[in-house]
């Protein structure tokens, strides 16, 4: 099952008195995003991730291209849909004198909450994301990490079934980082919410998302499992090796795409680390060298946005 | 009706938070009447030419007043930059702009009544002489010119952005020109007095004042009043409708928030 379909979506932006300034923020992306899955859209700024997902979030109507988020046309069912979804951003922004209860209260109302139901709904969030001591607090008092869990909690005021968050834990400090990225795991976790995130925190897509697609220019370049992404840039694994007397033919051994000493250490780029270790361990080992270390090194998923990015 | 709520409780608390708010209910309105009731005594006018001031200068201030309340609806998103949260919930314009309008007309009311009393206590002009169904129909058809304005003030705010926020502080000024406020629409030129006939304020105002002694500039004022209000406000909600679905279209929706 998915919760988002999107098929050949293009959008342009013109501005001027005539229109003429015309970008193209995105390009025909096609995307699909099971139900209970963590989907990251990474890309470099003005990639188009925060217009794709505002797209998907019904604010942004799309030029050409078609749209199905939980069954219904984002643009044809936009109303029934925006009941089951909501989105946080990671510049949050509120009304400035209304006090924390009033703000999730006010959008609560918004999805239909009232009386009782209202009541408990506000109460349960406000101390879920741990803000009990700034209910009677003015949105313009609260620090940046305080304005982003409200921006959270309003979020989930109508138990999203889809939730997208853009760039969620931008400009936080890292311990707040840590327990916003715990919150969104549980999110999926005990309530099976889909959630799509933009970021620009490798380590945060790494962590969090079971699928990361990377758009760049307005196109989806690559889509899959971090895993999928570092096999589909072909970045190869790296070994690294501390061996007595040096081995020269290391450089030219099959497999290896590339390799560079220093401090020692030989690191030798290879299709399949998997493949290649026992192959150079078998062949030093009866050369008769000595082999002091090995390590074998992922690449980092930071190098495929790098690669992806260029 | 909950939505509805929601944004009347909103703009109720925002005004109450606001230090201006009583500045802005009370001071330009009783300015506005002590000075005009002044000015009716410098040139000696008489009773009835000073209630036919008055009634036009009440009118004005409710208006403006409620107007402005209406166009909370979208500014205090727009200043706030977060329009795109109250878009991303499953509501309707209607909501919001009800909402707010709730709240206008009960700053209207108050208004309403405080310069009434000032008028009889400052001037001798009894503005509620001509009884509760005068009244109501006055009042309603004040509430409903400032909807029809506020509402189009929201529609050229969601099309434009913050470049047209000037409308909302001066949309009123263009009533108290055309709609027959300080004089009878019959001394201005023929086709201005035509765009005149077209406001529906102007038939208020002239179905309230023939209490006073006025002959009626139209026949059945009262009823044309409203049957302009009902065709302004549908036009009105179906332009806001229009823009703000041209601002998803445009991105300018996300322009304006976060």
């Amino acid at each position: 099952m998915l919760a988002i379909e999107a098929r050949d979506v293009t959008k342009t932006f013109r501005a001027g008195w005539i229109r003429r300034r015309q970008t193209e923020a995105l390009r025909g992306v096609s995307l699909a995003v099971p139900r209970g899955a963590i989907v990251g859209i990474l890309g470099p700024n003005g990639a188009g991730k925060t217009t794709l997902l505002s797209i998907f979030a019904s604010l942004l109507i799309p030029d050409r291209g078609t749209v199905t988020i939980l069954g219904h046309d984002v643009v044809r069912d936009a109303t029934a849909l925006r009941r089951r979804l909501n989105m946080a951003s990671g510049r949050p922004s509120f009304l400035w004198s209304l006090r924390v209860g009033e703000i999730v209260a006010f959008y609560g109302r918004l999805y239909g909450l009232h009386g009782a139901t209202l009541k408990r709904r506000v109460d349960e969030l406000i101390e879920t994301f741990e803000l009990t001591a700034y209910r009677r607090a003015q949105y313009n008092e609260l620090s940046t990490g305080l304005k982003q869990r409200l921006a959270l909690a309003k979020a989930l005021v109508n138990e999203p079934e889809l939730l997208f968050l853009d760039e969620p834990t931008l400009g936080l400090d890292p311990d707040v980082s840590v327990r916003v990225r715990a919150h969104v795991a549980s999110l999926r976790r005990e309530r099976g919410m889909t959630i799509v995130l933009t970021t620009h925190y490798m380590r945060e897509a790494e962590e969090l998302c079971d699928e990361i697609a990377f758009i760049k220019g307005g196109r989806i370049l690559a889509h899959g499992t971090a895993d999928d992404l570092k096999r589909q840039i072909g970045l190869g694994d790296v070994i690294a090796l501390r061996v007595e007397p040096r081995a020269a033919w290391l450089q030219t051994a099959p497999g290896v795409v590339r390799c560079a000493e220093s401090d020692g250490w030989i690191e030798c780029t290879v299709d399949d680390a998997e493949k290649r270790l026992p192959e150079m361990l078998r062949q030093l080992l009866a050369e008769g060298r000595t082999v002091k270390s090995v390590q074998v090194k992922e690449p980092e998923l930071e190098e495929v946005f790098v690669e992806l990015a260029r | 009706m909950v939505a509805v709520w929601a944004f009347a409780i909103r703009n109720l608390l925002m005004a109450t938070r606001n230090v201006f708010f009583f500045f802005e209910l009370l001071f330009w309105p009783i300015v506005g009447v002590v000075s005009i009731g002044l000015m009716t005594r410098f040139l000696e006018l008489r009773s009835e030419a000073t209630a036919f001031v008055l009634l036009g200068t009440i009118a004005l201030s409710v208006v403006q007043v409620c107007q402005l309340e209406v166009a909370y609806a979208v500014l205090f998103d727009v200043w706030s930059k977060s329009v795109k949260h109250q878009f991303l919930a499953p509501i309707g314009v209607r909501h919001l702009t009800l909402g707010s309008w709730i709240v206008g007309m009960a700053r209207g009311v108050v208004i309403f009544l405080i310069l009434a009393v000032l008028g009889w206590w400052a001037f001798g002009v009894n503005v509620l002489a001509p009884g509760v169904g005068a009244v109501l129909a006055f009042l309603a058809g004040c509430f409903l010119t400032a909807w029809i304005v506020g509402v189009g003030v929201c529609a050229l705010i969601t099309l434009f952005g913050n470049r047209a926020e000037a409308f909302a502080w001066a949309s009123a000024n263009l009533v108290l020109l055309l709609a027959g406020i300080y004089y009878p629409i019959s001394v201005l030129p023929a086709p201005v007095a035509a765009v005149a006939a077209c406001i529906p304020l102007t038939h208020f105002l002239d179905a309230y004042r023939a209490h006073y002694g006025f002959a009626s500039e139209f026949s059945h004022p009262v009823a044309i009043g409203f049957g302009l209000a009902a065709v302004y406000a549908l036009v009105a909600h179906l332009a806001l409708v229009a823009a703000v679905r041209h601002a998803r279209g445009s991105g300018l929706l996300l322009k304006m928030s976060e």
